[in-house]
């Protein structure tokens, strides 16, 4: 890599930050670490932009309400959001707000790193945005109703069995659909799935 | 009499003859309670006393010359017995009986009767004389007592209690039937033996030496106080007992009453008992970390997500090793290697805290207990906020308490604490220890929500009482099952300024009353 890109990690947890910062560090980056939202948001007009690692649950600020105080106030820096563990409804709604990617704790050195190489290309080529929504749309408009109305389902944090039952379906139908919608979609992970319901503009119905 | 009787005086009748019949007279009629009277051979009163009057009812007019049958009920005179009674006297010379007799109203009564034939110098029959004295009542209070005795007799035997009457020197004198089922002794057997056969060593060595020491220095030990003591069967097996030990004099003898119950069944009854209660207490910690399990398991996650980060961090530096990244390898070693230490710190806590546990007081140092209790009970409490302080007096300690049963009091009261600040701005909880009266140590767990509502406080403490959505009303029920059981009260109070302050009392070792 020609030079060092930087790393935010906001996390209230002393073990993950410290362990987290090692990690990147040693693979090339740089990292500045903040022990909670509120000491970042004070901080981040004057901070080296770079890609941002925040926690979810976190005292005084959660990781949701850091992420619309950033975007509230215009900083685009990439967001990757950690969960602590499988939360899909907080996941999706950091998606919805804009984030790269979600990464469940404990978390696999090389899924981090692929997003955190996606936040950075996000960064890189925001032109790169209008684009990624005209394909995300011709995409998705090769999909059938039903799969289009399972996506819609899963774009607004619902689970299967919700899903399900809205559509009058079986959960293990939705299941199909889900696989199959992501087969045409050619993404691997959920959270792809949803990026590119997102720039889509669908799961815009609620809140 | 009435008058003296010229035929009294007998054959002397000379003036001091006289003197000497009128001062027998007198002292005929002075016998109060005797009916003194005399009949002729053939059975006719021919002399009657005062003391007969009195006894009998009849006036000397109205009886003088009447025959002695007169006295008897009818059916004793029918058997003939007036005339067979004289011939009796006559021929053995005296008739002495218990017999029912007549009065001149006719009413009966149990007469003791002397009959004496009199004969004169010459030999010749002259009489009879008879002395009769009214023992009715007599005999009916020796009938009462006798019967008082059975009765008493009757009683010991049927009392559950069996008892046990030594003398002094410890040597059995009575045993009775429930003793005998007890010990599996029979009282001819045991009588005269020393009372230390019935109870195991030690104290069967020393038992002398008690009884001793109590009658050189009168200090009671067991005498008037009761407590629950050993006892040895025949058969050598034993048992818990209630003795509760009466002392008396008897006839200038001192003895020594023990009254005995057997209180197996009872003390089984009790730790079934305590196991139900462990049991349930043991359901609720169970059920008290199902709802944190979602906690734990993120607090599990923070640990286990440092140590996985740092490994494969080194693992990647050592693909290209290079001499100078050892140091700050080293450091990433230690650091995921405290973080291991912390993940199973807090599964411990976990399991012991899960185990079931027999219930088991031991002396226990509170501010310990406290700080390891806020481990788990405190998890994920940062995240939402609230700050935790502890004011834990180094005097209010140590205390006896079942550890874990004690750990989930507090955990439920801190995380109780906890819950009901998330909505309110000021989020302080505070835990602090204080020494109490009488013995106690009190703990105190405060919180800055809401408070309680008025009308919920009473019911706070009872089973099945919830405010809270999913609550299944458990919580301080067994909070108040585990420190009443354990000799200590519960209870809450609002706090100053807005809250809940919640208290409850612990035993303190070495206290006033600590090993009371």
């Amino acid at each position: 890599m020609p030079e060092r890109r930087m790393i935010h990690i906001v996390d209230d947890e002393d073990a993950i930050r410290r362990s987290a910062s090692f990690m990147l560090k040693t693979s090339g980056f740089d990292v500045q670490t903040w022990a909670s939202g509120v000491l970042f948001l004070k901080e981040v007009r004057s901070v080296e932009p770079g890609c941002i690692l925040l926690d979810v649950r976190m005292p005084e600020m959660d990781g949701l309400e850091v992420q619309q105080a950033l975007s509230a106030s215009g900083i685009a820096m990439p967001v990757i959001v950690l969960t602590g563990h499988g939360d899909i409804s907080i996941a999706v709604r950091a998606m919805k707000a804009g984030a790269v990617d979600f990464i469940e704790k404990p978390f696999e050195k090389a899924k981090l790193l692929d997003a955190i190489e996606a936040g950075f290309a996000q960064l890189d080529d925001k032109a790169g945005r209008a684009t990624r929504a005209h394909d995300a749309s011709t995409a998705i408009a090769a999909l059938t109703d039903r799969e289009r109305d399972v996506l819609e389902g899963l774009a607004q944090g619902l689970p299967n069995k919700t899903i399900a039952y809205d559509l009058g379906i079986s959960p293990r139908t939705v299941d199909v659909h889900r696989a199959n919608l992501m087969t045409k979609l050619n993404v691997r992970t959920l959270s792809d799935a949803l990026r590119l319901a997102f720039a889509a503009g669908l799961g815009g119905s609620d809140e | 009499m009435r008058r003296g009787k010229p035929r009294a005086g007998g054959d002397r009748n000379d003036a001091s003859a006289g003197t000497h019949a009128d001062e027998l007279n007198l002292l005929i009629d002075g016998a109060h309670n005797y009916a003194i009277y005399m009949l002729d051979p053939a059975g006719h009163v021919t002399i009657w006393n005062m003391g007969a009057e009195r006894l009998k009812g009849w006036s000397e007019a109205e009886v003088l010359g009447r025959h002695t049958s007169l006295f008897y009920p009818s059916d004793q005179i029918a058997e003939g017995k007036p005339e067979a009674d004289l011939a009796a006297a006559r021929k053995h010379g005296r008739l002495e009986e218990e017999a029912w007799r007549m009065r001149a109203d006719g009413s009966e009564f149990l007469a003791h009767i002397t009959i004496t034939a009199l004969y004169d110098e010459s030999g010749k029959l002259r009489g009879f004389g008879k002395v009769i004295r009214d023992v009715t009542e007599q005999r009916a209070v020796e009938r009462a007592l006798k019967a008082s005795a059975a009765h008493l007799e009757s009683i010991l035997s049927t009392v559950p209690d069996a008892m046990v009457v030594i003398d002094a020197r410890g040597r059995i004198l009575s045993f009775s039937k429930a003793a005998e089922e007890l010990f599996g002794i029979s009282e001819a057997e045991i009588v005269g033996a020393n009372v230390n056969l019935l109870m195991p060593q030690p104290d069967r060595a020393q038992h002398d030496g008690y009884i001793r020491h109590y009658l050189e220095t009168g200090e009671r030990r067991i005498i008037g106080i009761g407590r629950t003591v050993t006892g040895r069967r025949r058969d050598g097996t034993t048992f818990p007992m209630d003795l509760f030990v009466g002392e008396a004099i008897a006839d200038g003898e001192r003895v020594f009453t023990g009254f005995i119950r057997d209180l197996t069944e009872k003390q089984a009854t009790e730790q079934r008992v305590d196991e139900l209660r462990s049991d349930l207490v043991h359901s609720a910690r169970i059920s008290a970390m199902g709802t944190m399990a979602s906690t734990l398991a993120h607090e599990l996650n923070q640990p286990i997500t440092a140590v996985a980060n740092y490994m494969e961090a080194i693992r990647d530096l050592l693909a290209t090793p290079n001499p100078d990244d050892l140091p700050m390898i080293r450091e990433a070693l230690d650091d995921a290697a405290s973080e291991a230490i912390r993940a199973g710190q807090i599964v411990r806590r976990l399991r012991e805290f899960v185990a079931r546990g027999d219930i088991e007081k031991t002396v226990e140092d509170l501010p310990s207990l406290i700080k390891e209790a806020a481990e788990l009970a405190l998890l994920g409490a940062r995240e939402k906020g609230i700050s935790a302080r502890f004011d834990l007096d180094s005097t209010a300690t140590p205390v006896l308490v079942d550890r874990v049963q004690t750990q989930q009091v507090l955990i439920n009261l801190m995380r109780n604490a906890v819950e009901a600040m998330s909505e309110v701005a000021e989020r302080q909880l505070v835990v602090s220890t204080r020494d109490d009266e009488h013995g106690f140590v009190r703990v105190t767990v405060a919180d800055t929500g809401p408070g309680v509502e008025e009308q919920v406080a009473g019911d706070l403490f009872r089973a099945f009482n919830s405010t809270k959505a999913g609550g299944m009303g458990l919580g301080l029920s067994i909070c108040r099952t585990i420190i009443e059981a354990s000799g200590g009260r519960i209870w809450m109070e609002p706090r100053e300024g807005g809250g809940t302050l919640f208290h409850f009392s612990l035993v303190k070792v070495g206290g006033e009353e600590g090993d009371a």
